[in-house]
Parts: C-alpha cells; structure tokens; sequence
C-alpha cells in the first residue's frame, strides 16, 4: 500500500531465500511429506479465501491475511499455533490493516462456525473451538513473529498497470487476477516482488488464451528466468490440484499434522 | 519490559499513555508509549495498527523512530526515540520571540519530514505543535502517527473528522472526505505561521463556524469562482464575504505574518503560486518585522523529497 516497494519492510525483510525456508520447514517436513505439508497450505489459503467472502470483504484483505499466515508459518512449526486459530486471526488483523474496519470477534468467530459446517465438515466433525481470548492472544503472536511488519504488496495492482500497457482486455485481465488469486496457495508471496507474480500470472494467462504477447515480454525487462520459476510454482500447483482429491485425503494429513501440545481451553 | 526502567509519565497520547524510561543495558533514553486494550473486542486498537505499520515503513530523521514493539500478559507497549519536548511546550517556554534561524530551521525539518511520508504515500493527518518533537540538538520530529493513513490509487473516502481543529484546512471543515497532501500542508502553513509568530496560533478557532470564519477573515471568503464546486462539499454553508485585505490582523506588535497563498482549492494549480504539479506545494508569506516586510516562500517537492525554504526576500521596507 503505502509507497515505494524497494524500500518497503516487505522488499527488505520478507522477500526470502529458498533455501531459507527449506531449513525452517525442517521439523515440519520430518511429519509430513513436502506435498503434504503444501496441501495444508492450500486447504487454509481456501479457508481464508471462504472467510472473507462470507464476511464480504475486498481481495486485497484476503491477500494480505494469507500472506501473514504463510508468513508466520514461514519461520514457525505448525506446531506452533494451530492454524485453525491463526487464520481467522490473520483475517481479523489484515482487515484493519487495509482499512477495512474492526470485525467484531462475535461475528468473527460465528463466521467460523458457519464456514467449518458448511465448507470444511469433511475435515472437521467439530464446532469451531476458539473464542474471543484465543484470537486477540493470537493476534499478539501474529503481530510479533511478523515483526510488526504490516504492510504487504500484492501483485493486482502491478497487474493492472502490465493490463494497461498491453491494451485494454478484460478477459485477460480476469484471468490473470484469478491466476494471481491462486497463487496465493504456493510459496511465490515469500520468494518474488509482488510485480514479478504479475508478469508471471499474465504469461500464464496468456498461454491459457493463446494469445501472443512473447515481444512484449521481451521488451519489459523484467528477468525471464525468476519469471519461469513463478510460472512453475503456479503450474505445479495447477497439476497438484488435478490429481488431488481433497476430500477424502484432508482428515488423514490433518490428523498427521503437528499439533500444539495443549488443547484450546472453553 | 524488563529491559527498561519506567521514569516519567510524558503525557497520554491517542491511545495510551507515554512514559519515559531508560534501557537498563545501554543506558538509552527511550519513550514507552502503553497501549490500552479497553475494547475487548477490537484487539490491538487501529490507531495503534497504523502507527506500527506506517513508522515500520517510514524512517526518516525528522520522523520519529520506532524502536521495538514489546507485549507481555494482554499489553503492548511502543519503544519510541525519546524527545526533550514538543513544540507546544516549546512555544510555552519562550518569553518573546523565536529567531528566525530556528523558525527557518524548523519549518524546513517539518516539511522534509512531510515530503518523505508524502512520497511514501503516507498522510499524516494531525499535524500540529503537539505531534512535533524537538530534541536539545535542534532536531524535529513528526510524531504521532496514530490518525495517519496511507493514501493510494483509487483515492477512498476519508474520514472528515481528522486534524485538530486550528490546523484543519476549509474543505475538511466543509465535510470533504476526498482529500490529499493538500491536509497535511495546510496544517504545516497555520504551524510555520505560529512558529513565526511566537507561538500565538494563527486561527484558534472555538469551534467549525468560529474557524471558518477566522480563516475567511484573514484570506478572503471563497467564492466558486476562486474556488470552483465550493458549494458542493457536505457541509457548505454561506457565510458573509470578507475580503482579505480587511484580515491583514496585526498579529503581533513587532512581527506580522500574512499568509498570502494559504490556498483554498486543492486541485486548483494556479493556487500554488504559480508552481504546478499536485506533488509541489508552495505556501508564501508576507513576514513583518521591525518595520521590515520579507516574503517567504516554502516549498515542498514531495516527488523529489525535496523541501526547500526561500527565505527572507526583503519586498520592501515600511
């Protein structure tokens, strides 16, 4: 949001190394296989996505509650706090972040409740068992192992001006935004400037339509090389979810998943 | 919190209370500002939010630092540079008048100060003597963050009610809720008058008429035609016309300040005095003192995170 990306705290402090996250998963991948752990990873970015079109609110806060979740993620264990209580959290955060205004924990956690009964009941035969005093404690953790780091830039509007320059195009536009949408259930937030993701999205885009913009490309400077990385990031992602059948594999890896020692107390 | 022993209480700041303390290891100096979590249900307070994000993305020697968030059993506390005074109690501590050197000075750390938050997309949106802070080497520094905002593209609506009421600028008054750096500078206008005026508030207004009023006394009632779509903002209403020359108020005995281009139509270029661009302000003053009449010229680039001070011009001698 606010100003210049180059000397952002995101450019400066969350642009991260792969190898990097490859040490911090390390006690995580000893439980889980590294496909496992990133199904985990999408079954959440699609629990946020489900909280904020049930609570209405715009893109850029689901965007930013997910990247704080894979932010926190990033350098913590799963064990750390159960991501069933962080991603409401990163939702509750991010929308004053972005100005959205204060959701009200009733609300908050009554949307919850909704989402799990009707969208995640194959993963969770229980109530959503959090309250008040577990998300404004979280909403602590989160802020500190973010290092107060707020402010996060998302790829749409990079999209948009990249949109421009190529000549108005709506179908092109949409899908690109959608593709930027998913992306968000791979590590590229972690790894790329936000503007790399968007000419990585449209490149994509433009395959999908079979539309020719390689001489475009070419003229926009960008390096192609981390720009392929992004596209088979996203790719990966595309043929993971073809042969995944979420449903019956959730509750087995969710079970296998590493867990905070202490249950929540009512 | 171990790490720093409490001294003073500073002062009770939006959301909480400031303390002074010192870092038990390095012996540093440091402002402890406590935030309250009264609202059980709104978590860390968004006042709190903002000026934790913004200041995580602003640092700049006339922007005050945030150094360390710390929370322990449901608080939180901001570790902040700490400074000697503000310039309200500046301007409390003075018996006459501020050399000019140190107006000049000032003027120009505020305005560096706002055109790096202003290049960073950043509002500041209370600016006033109280969220200034001066430190014994001279420095000054934007404080107080807590009503800030970052602005972008598309421009959202903004809350009207924001910036103390002396410092408020016409079309905020008028309820405008589409607005811009244009806020800021203002503010930073009716300060660089008080600075020049010992401190005496350019427009103490006592309540939205009563500051309308002593603004249009001083520059002129707005018309459309000097200020176009004037009538249209929320909350217009007439008001007599008063022509400027009749608020050329003598401010002071020894000093007199005129702000001769504190601008009404933020989108109008020419106001500007001529400097075009909305990312360049310009506010000019007429400056008396000692029979001596010098025009002045502020200027705030906020592409290039340039201020610059045209000082002193002597127009003539009364």
């Amino acid at each position: 949001m606010a100003g210049n990306f180059w000397q952002s705290s995101h450019h400066q402090q969350w642009l991260l190394d792969k190898q990097d996250l490859i040490r911090e998963r390390q006690h995580d991948l000893s439980v889980l296989t590294e496909e496992e752990y990133q199904k985990i990873f999408i079954f959440f970015s699609s629990m946020i996505q489900m909280i904020g079109e049930q609570l209405k609110l715009r893109q850029q806060v689901v965007a930013t509650a997910t990247v704080y979740f894979k932010r926190f993620y990033a350098r913590n264990s799963l064990k750390c706090i159960d991501p069933l209580l962080l991603a409401p959290t990163t939702v509750f955060l991010a929308s004053k972040v972005e100005e959205f205004g204060v959701i009200s924990n009733s609300r908050l956690i009554s949307t919850m409740g909704n989402v799990i009964k009707n969208k995640f009941s194959y993963a969770y035969s229980q109530e959503f068992p959090y309250r008040t005093n577990h998300i404004l404690e979280c909403e602590f953790y989160l802020l500190e192992h973010l290092d107060c780091c707020l402010i996060v830039y998302q790829p749409y509007r990079p999209l948009l001006t990249l949109i421009q320059d190529v000549g108005p195009d709506d179908q092109l536009l949409m899908l690109a935004w959608r593709i930027i949408n998913d992306s968000l259930r791979t590590d590229v937030c972690l790894l790329y400037p936000p503007y790399q993701i968007a000419i990585g999205c449209l490149q994509i885009a433009c395959v999908i339509l079979q539309k020719d913009l390689k001489s475009w490309f070419a003229e926009l400077n960008a390096d192609m090389e981390k720009i392929q990385e992004i596209a088979r990031y996203i790719i990966n992602l595309y043929e993971l979810w073809k042969k995944y059948d979420e449903k019956n594999e959730m509750p087995a890896i969710l079970a296998k998943m590493p867990k905070p020692k202490a249950a929540p107390q009512r | 919190m171990q790490k720093y022993e409490k001294l003073e209480k500073i002062g009770e700041g939006t959301y909480g209370t400031v303390f002074k303390a010192k870092n038990r290891e390095t012996h540093e100096i440091v402002a402890l500002k406590r935030v309250r979590l009264d609202d059980d249900d709104e978590g860390v307070p968004s006042s709190a939010l903002r000026e934790i994000c913004l200041l995580k993305e602003l640092k700049h020697k006339n922007i005050v630092r945030l150094y360390d968030v710390l929370h322990s059993d449901k608080k939180l506390t901001l570790v902040f540079e700490h400074c000697d005074q503000d310039l309200k109690k500046y301007f409390d501590s003075l018996n006459g008048e501020i050399d000019l050197d140190v107006v000049k000075s000032f003027l120009y750390q505020l305005l560096r100060g706002l055109a790096f938050c202003h290049s960073r997309n950043v509002l500041h949106r209370d600016l006033k003597p109280q969220n200034l802070l001066i430190n014994k080497n001279g420095e000054l520094k934007l404080a107080d963050f807590g009503l800030a905002r970052a602005f972008g593209i598309p421009v959202k609506c903004y809350s009207a009610e924001v910036v103390t009421l002396w410092y408020r600028p016409p079309d905020v008054l008028f309820g405008a809720k589409l607005y811009t750096t244009s806020i800021d500078m203002w503010s930073a206008g009716c300060i660089f008058a008080e600075l020049a005026n010992a401190g005496r508030p350019l427009f103490p207004g006592s309540d939205v008429d009563d500051q309308l009023k002593r603004i249009f006394k001083m520059l002129g009632t707005p018309t459309e035609e000097t200020w176009p779509d004037l009538t249209t903002l929320p909350d217009y209403k007439p008001f007599p016309q008063y022509h400027p020359t009749q608020g050329l108020a003598q401010l002071s005995e020894e000093r007199e300040v005129l702000l001769s281009h504190m601008f009404y139509n933020p989108n109008n270029k020419n106001i500007f005095n001529g400097v075009t661009s909305h990312r360049v302000c310009v506010c000019t003053f007429i400056y008396k003192k000692k029979n001596k009449r010098y025009l002045s010229k502020a200027l705030l680039n906020t592409r290039s995170q340039d201020a610059r001070i045209d000082f002193l011009l002597t127009i003539n001698v009364c």
